[in-house]
C-alpha cells in the first residue's frame, strides 16, 4: 500500500481520485450516517428546548434511562469480572476441551438479538425448561434481573474477546520473572497481570455498556416491556413511537445517542491513556 | 567400628566444596521431540559457567528448568545441596535475567527493583535502603524515577540484574543477556557484569551462542549440541583441547584433515605422516582420526627456512591467497597432500578437490600475526613449508554422542 501511494506522488498533474474518491464516501455517508444522528437532534429541539426538557423528565423515561444504565452497569460489571477470568483460565492453562469453551462463550455474537431473547424465554420462562421449578415469586422473566441476563447473554463475547486477545499476545517473560522473582500467583496477576490489563478492562467494559444500554431485541423479549417497571430506554423509544408521540421518544433518543458518542469519543481519542502510553 | 565410619563421611562430604548448583542428568522432551538428554554439570560456588550452542541446542530449556519455569521429564536440579525440582520457580530463590529483560513496564526503575522486596512484605524503609544501595551498585541512582521504556537497552540490563540481587538469589541465570545490545555496548557491558559478579560472588548460568562472549565470560565453557553437552572447561581447555571435532569447529576456526594411526604415534595424512607423541597414542593402529590444528597454531616459512624447534613438521604446499584482515594476515594454502588409494577396509582418506585446473592437495587456513607477516613476507604462489605447534587428533565422528556404541575407544 505505501508503495502505491509514493509511486502516485511521483504522478504529475492531476489526480482525479483524492477529490472523487472523497467526494463519494462523504456523499454516502451523509444518508447513512450523518443526515439520521442530525435529524434526532434538529426535531428533538425544533419546538423548543423546554419541551424537549419536558419530554425526557417524564416518569417514565426517566425511569426507562436509569433502569438501561444500571442493567448495562451491571452486566458491564459481571463481564468484566468473569471475562477476566474466562480469559485467564483459558489463556494460562491448556486442558481438553478448550477451544470448545472458546467457541461456545463466543457463539452468542454471531446469533440475532432476539433469538438470544426467545432462547433465554425458552429456559427461564414460567414453562421453560428450568423455570418451571422455580416458584411463582421467583420467576426470573420480565423482572429487570432478565435484563441483565440478556445483556449479559449477548455481550459478554465482547469482552471476552478484547481480554482474551490480550491475555494471549501478552509477553510471558513478565509472569515468568515475577515468578522466579518470588511472587504468588495472586501477586503475579495482581501487581504485574491486572496492570498490563488496564486497557483492555477499560475497551471490553466500555464496548459492553455501549452494546447493553442499546440492546432491544433480545430485552424485548424477556423483559415484559411494562413503562415504569421493565421498560428500558430502547424500549420506550420503540413503544413512545408506536404510541406516536414522536417527541417523547426523540428525547430519550438523544441522550441515548450522547451516550453512543461520549463512549466512542473515549474509545477513540483516549486510546495512548488507556494503552497507557 | 560403624558409628566411626558414619562419623567419619561426613567430615570427608565437608572437605570438598559442594557444587552451588548441580544438574543430574536432565532429559526433556516437546511432543515427543528430545530437546534435552541427559545432560549433567555442576556451577561452582562463585563460578561463571557459560552454556553454549547453536539456535535450538537447548540453551534456554535448561535454563528455564533450573529456574523451574520448565519441569524434566527425568533428571534433578540441586540446588546449595537441595533438590528442587520439585519446588515451584517462586520458592527456589533463583534470579533470571531474561533476553527481553522483562522489566514491568509500569513501575518505575525504583519499583522494579523493590518487586522482590515488596511482595515479601518488607519494610518500607528497609526496601527503600536496599533499593538505594543496588541502584548505586549497577549505575542507576539517577535513572531511579524512570520507567523502563524511557531506559536504554544496557540501562534496561542493568535494572533487570539489579531486581534479582534485591532479593539476593542463590544463582542468576543469563539468558543471551547481550542478545538485543549492538556490538560495542556488549563487549564492555559483559566486562563490567563480570566484574560485578565478582564482586557479589554469586554463582552465575550465562547462555550465549557467541563463543567470543563465552571465552570471556565463562570461568568454564559447556557446549551443548542438539541438547547433548559435548565437552565441559576452562576456556582454554575447550578451545585449546577441544575432545570433539564440533567443539573445534564451533569455537573458532579449525583445519580438520583426515588421517589414519600409523605405528610410533604417527597419523598418516595421505602422503605425509606427522609425529604425532601423546595424541596419537590414544589410538588404535589403523584407526581413522581427525588432525585438527587452529588456523594460529601453523607456522610457514619457506622451503629450508627455518622453523622453530617445538613445532611438528606438516607438510609443504603452495599459497593459493592472502587476506589482510586488520589485526592479523590470513593465508589460504594447499597442502600437497595426495590421497593414497585406501587399504582394504578403510575409508577413503581424502576428498580430492580435483578443480578445473586440476590441482590436488588439501587447502588450509592459517593465520599470521602482523609481526610475523612483515618479517617473512610472503607472496601468492610462493611454495612453503608448515609446521603445527599444537594440534589434536580426533576420533573420526564430528559428536560426544557418537562415541558411544561404536567398537572404537578412544581410550585404548
Ligand atoms: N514450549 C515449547 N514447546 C515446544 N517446543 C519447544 C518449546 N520450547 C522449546 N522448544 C524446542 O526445543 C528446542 C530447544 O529450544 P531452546 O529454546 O532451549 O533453544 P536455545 O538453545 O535456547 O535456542 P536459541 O539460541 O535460539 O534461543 C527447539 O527446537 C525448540 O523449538
Ligand atoms: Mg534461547
Amino acid at each position: 500500500m505505501s508503495t502505491a501511494i509514493s509511486a502516485m506522488r511521483h504522478v504529475r498533474g492531476f489526480d482525479p481520485t483524492k477529490p472523487f474518491g472523497l467526494g463519494m464516501v462523504i456523499l454516502l455517508m451523509l444518508p447513512l450516517v450523518l443526515l439520521p444522528l442530525a435529524s434526532i437532534f434538529i426535531f428533538g429541539t425544533s419546538s423548543g428546548l423546554r419541551s424537549f426538557w419536558a419530554a425526557l423528565t417524564a416518569p417514565d423515561a426517566v425511569f426507562a434511562l436509569k433502569l438501561s444504565v444500571v442493567t448495562s452497569f451491571y452486566a458491564t460489571l459481571f463481564n468484566v469480572l468473569f471475562g477476566l477470568l474466562a480469559a485467564y483460565v483459558l489463556s494460562r492453562y491448556t486442558f481438553f476441551g478448550r477451544t470448545a469453551i472458546i467457541v461456545t462463550i463466543s457463539l452468542p455474537t454471531a446469533i440475532p438479538t432476539a433469538v438470544a431473547g426467545f432462547a433465554l424465554l425458552l429456559l427461564w420462562g414460567k414453562y421453560g425448561m428450568i423455570g418451571r421449578f422455580i416458584s411463582e415469586d421467583h420467576q426470573l422473566m420480565f423482572t429487570p434481573y432478565a435484563i441483565i441476563l440478556a445483556n449479559i447473554f449477548v455481550t459478554f463475547p465482547l469482552a471476552f474477546g478484547v481480554l482474551m486477545s490480550v491475555f494471549e499476545t501478552m509477553d510471558k517473560s513478565l509472569e515468568e520473572a515475577s515468578a522466579t522473582i518470588g511472587a504468588t500467583r495472586w501477586q503475579t496477576f495482581w501487581h504485574v497481570t491486572l496492570p498490563s490489563l488496564r486497557g483492555a478492562i477499560v475497551t471490553g467494559a466500555l464496548l459492553t455498556f455501549a452494546r447493553a444500554i442499546g440492546e432491544f431485541g433480545s430485552t424485548i423479549l424477556v423483559s415484559g416491556n411494562l413503562a415504569g417497571s421493565t421498560q428500558t430506554a430502547p424500549l420506550y423509544i420503540f413503544a413512545k413511537f408506536n404510541e406516536g408521540q414522536v417527541e417523547a421518544a426523540n428525547a430519550v433518543a438523544i441522550i441515548l445517542a450522547l451516550f453512543s458518542f461520549a463512549i466512542f469519543s473515549i474509545l477513540f481519542f483516549a486510546r495512548d491513556w488507556i494503552e497507557g502510553k | 567400628m560403624l558409628a566411626e565410619r558414619l562419623e567419619d563421611e561426613p567430615d570427608t562430604a565437608r572437605d570438598a566444596p559442594a557444587p552451588a548448583a548441580s544438574v543430574r542428568s536432565l532429559s526433556k522432551s516437546f511432543k515427543g521431540v528430545r530437546v534435552l538428554e541427559d545432560v549433567s554439570f555442576d556451577v561452582a560456588e562463585g563460578e561463571a559457567l557459560v552454556l553454549l550452542g547453536a539456535s535450538g541446542s537447548g540453551k534456554t530449556t535448561i535454563l528455564r528448568v533450573i529456574a523451574g519455569l520448565e519441569r524434566p521429564d527425568t533428571g534433578n536440579v540441586v540446588l546449595h545441596g537441595r533438590d528442587v525440582t520439585e519446588l515451584p520457580a517462586r520458592e527456589r530463590g533463583v534470579g533470571v535475567i531474561f533476553q527481553s529483560y522483562a522489566l514491568f513496564p509500569r513501575m518505575t526503575v525504583e519499583q522494579n527493583v523493590g518487586y522482590g522486596l515488596r511482595i515479601r512484605g518488607r519494610k518500607r524503609r528497609e526496601r527503600r535502603e536496599k533499593v538505594e544501595s543496588l541502584l548505586e551498585l549497577v549505575h542507576l541512582l539517577d535513572q531511579r524515577k524512570k520507567l523502563p521504556s524511557q531506559l536504554s537497552g544496557g540501562q534496561q540490563q542493568r535494572v533487570a540484574i539489579a531486581r534479582t540481587l534485591a532479593y539476593e538469589p542463590q544463582m542468576l541465570l543469563f539468558d543471551e543477556p547481550f542478545g538485543a545490545l549492538d556490538a560495542q555496548i556488549r563487549v564492555r557491558l559483559r566486562r563490567e557484569i563480570r566484574a560485578l559478579l565478582r564482586d557479589i560472588n554469586v554463582p552465575a548460568l550465562f547462555i550465549t551462542h557467541d563463543q567470543e562472549e563465552a571465552l570471556e565470560l565463562g570461568d568454564r565453557i559447556a557446549v551443548l549440541h542438539q541438547g547433548h553437552l559435548e565437552q565441559i572447561g576452562t576456556p582454554q581447555e575447550v578451545y585449546n583441547r577441544p575432545e570433539t571435532e564440533y567443539v573445534a569447529t564451533f569455537l573458532g576456526a579449525a583445519n580438520l584433515l583426515l588421517g589414519v594411526v600409523a605405528r610410533d604415534n604417527r597419523v598418516e595424512l595421505g602422503t605425509v605422516a606427522v609425529e604425532a607423541g601423546a595424541e596419537a597414542a590414544r589410538f588404535h593402529v589403523g584407526q581413522p582420526v581427525k588432525l585438527v590444528f587452529r588456523p594460529e597454531d601453523v607456522r610457514v616459512s619457506r622451503p629450508g627456512g627455518e622453523l622453530p624447534a617445538d613445532c611438528n613438521p606438516l607438510a609443504n604446499g603452495v599459497v593459493e591467497e592472502k587476506h589482510f584482515v586488520g589485526a592479523y594476515e590470513r593465508l589460504n594454502i594447499r597442502l600437497d597432500l595426495v590421497a593414497r588409494a585406501p587399504r582394504p577396509g578403510e575409508p577413503p582418506l581424502y576428498e580430492i578437490s580435483e578443480t578445473p585446473e586440476r590441482r590436488l592437495g588439501v587447502p588450509v587456513i592459517i593465520t599470521r600475526t602482523k609481526s610475523e607477516a612483515s618479517a617473512k613476507p610472503l607472496r601468492v604462489g610462493e611454495r612453503v613449508t608448515l609446521c603445527l605447534t599444537t594440534f589434536r587428533v580426533l576420533p573420526n565422528f564430528p559428536l560426544a554422542s557418537e562415541r558411544g556404541g561404536r567398537v572404537l575407544d578412544t581410550q585404548k
